[in-house]
């Protein structure tokens, strides 16, 4: 998604959405639905699911925006949670739990996306991105974009647990290294 | 607290990424606003994760944002009613209109034992009254009739005993009676088996018929009866057609009748009687 100008800081973002903006929410949908999007494919594995999921994610964002507080963490990390428990809640109700055998897949396939809009800084944060080693990217793919526990991702890698955990602490200070500007 | 050895547990991060327990959750969500050093350390990690994220961002169809927002109603008016516009409470809707028919369905499911079984029952029973009902009126009916039929004719052959009580009562009254002149005609030529006696009050000239065999008359003819007064036949009267049985009332008779006699004629009879249909014959 295309990395806006930020003409709101997160305050008045979320001002405006509580105020039930249609500016707001325009600016919310074409800032981020690309990222929940894409968390939602990599869950669902069915781009047509993946819409309506995607659909009842952000009218579940729009319809309970008054319950966010911003106080426990960023609006991006609420919304994110909605979506990926939406998609988690829609596999589960087809009784399929997403496999690690089209994750790699899925990697190869969202790298390529995300590329569908190359602007400086996003070139620039793309390669940082692209600096994480594989074996640490995975996990955190794992984790924050399809839900798994770390206990989930230890035992589908067949990787020890506190390895999965060290893994994506030093992925996240990575990241945090990265984006800390 | 150590801020920094609780940022190095890692515990941050499991929060950002959603992988902590409910208790690690309030302990963290606690700890954030109690310590800033640790609400900006947990903001550095939501950021990076953010703009991770951000970057693996896909395109979504565009006729998902134009249905998302077609949903949507906008502005503070709006927003109190924002909830029921939203498409999981139509949903939710739908699925109470669903468990508000289903309980209905189920209550008509109980309520049919209750009176439509026994009307079913109530019906059957009454489709078994009815039918056993009309056979029994039938079968009344028709015992009636029969003994209907049986009074009739109990009334029939009591009338006929009491017509012929009342006949040979009368017969033997006639007989008794000294004023009463017998005068038997027997059969002729024509009808040689008939019989028929004349009885004749001398007194009040009041003739009665006994007719104890004649042919039947055929069609159109009728039988008349005269007398012989004079030397000329003089008109008594025709005779009914059922004359067994009973006393036939007939004119009354002249004083001077010296013979009487019947003939068959035409019906409603004739003024003089036709000499080769005369069927019996008695002389006084």
């Amino acid at each position: 998604m295309a990395i806006h100008e930020p003409n709101y800081s997160e305050e008045e973002l979320v001002a405006s959405l509580k105020q039930n903006d249609r500016t707001a929410y325009e600016y919310l949908y074409d800032n981020y639905s690309g990222a929940l999007f894409s968390v939602i494919s990599k869950v669902l594995r069915d781009n047509e699911k993946a819409e309506d999921v995607m659909q009842d994610a952000f009218l579940k964002i729009w319809k309970n925006i008054s319950s966010y507080d911003p106080d426990k963490g960023r609006l991006f990390t609420w919304m994110l949670n909605i979506a990926r428990n939406s998609a988690i809640d829609a596999v589960r109700s087809e009784k399929r739990k997403p496999g690690m055998d089209d994750i790699t897949e899925n990697l190869d396939r969202t790298d390529q996306n995300a590329t569908y809009q190359p602007s400086p800084s996003t070139l620039d944060l793309k390669a940082l991105v692209d600096t994480l080693r594989p074996e640490r990217k995975i996990l955190l793919d794992l984790v924050y974009f399809q839900g798994y526990t770390q206990e989930e991702a230890s035992k589908e890698l067949d990787v020890p647990l506190g390895t999965v955990k060290s893994r994506i602490r030093t992925a996240l200070k990575d990241l945090k290294h990265y984006f800390k500007i | 607290m150590n801020i920094s050895a609780y940022i190095d547990s890692g515990i941050l991060e499991e929060y950002a990424l959603g992988i902590v327990s409910p208790q690690e959750k309030q302990e963290v969500e606690c700890l954030t606003q109690v310590y800033p050093e640790l609400k900006a350390e947990l903001e550095l990690v939501e950021k990076a994760l953010e703009q991770y994220a951000l970057q693996h961002g896909v395109p979504v169809p565009g006729r998902v944002k134009d249905t998302i927002f077609t949903q949507m109603k906008f502005g503070p008016a709006a927003s109190a009613a924002a909830a029921d516009a939203s498409p999981a409470d139509i949903k939710e809707e739908g699925r109470t209109i669903e468990y508000d028919t289903t309980p209905i369905q189920e209550d008509a499911r109980v309520t049919r034992p209750l009176w439509g079984t026994l009307g079913i029952a109530a019906s059957v029973l009454l489709a078994i009254f009815g039918a056993w009902a009309a056979y029994q009126y039938s079968t009344t009916r028709s015992e009636n009739e029969q003994l209907a039929v049986e009074v009739e004719n109990l009334n029939e052959q009591t009338n006929t005993l009491q017509q012929r009580a009342e006949y040979n009562e009368a017969l033997a009254a006639n007989y008794r009676n000294p004023d009463v002149k017998i005068v038997n005609m027997p059969g002729l030529e024509k009808a040689p088996d008939s019989e028929v006696v004349a009885l004749w009050n001398q007194k009040t000239n009041e003739v009665l018929l006994d007719v104890q065999n004649l042919p039947a008359p055929p069609t159109g003819k009728q039988y008349q009866l005269w007398t012989i007064v004079d030397g000329k036949p003089v008109d008594m009267g025709m005779l009914d057609d059922d004359f067994m049985g009973k006393l036939l009332r007939m004119k009354a008779s002249s004083p001077n009748a010296a013979a009487f006699a019947i003939t068959l004629e035409d019906d409603g009879g004739k003024p003089s009687p036709t000499m080769e249909e005369m069927v019996v014959m008695g002389k006084v």
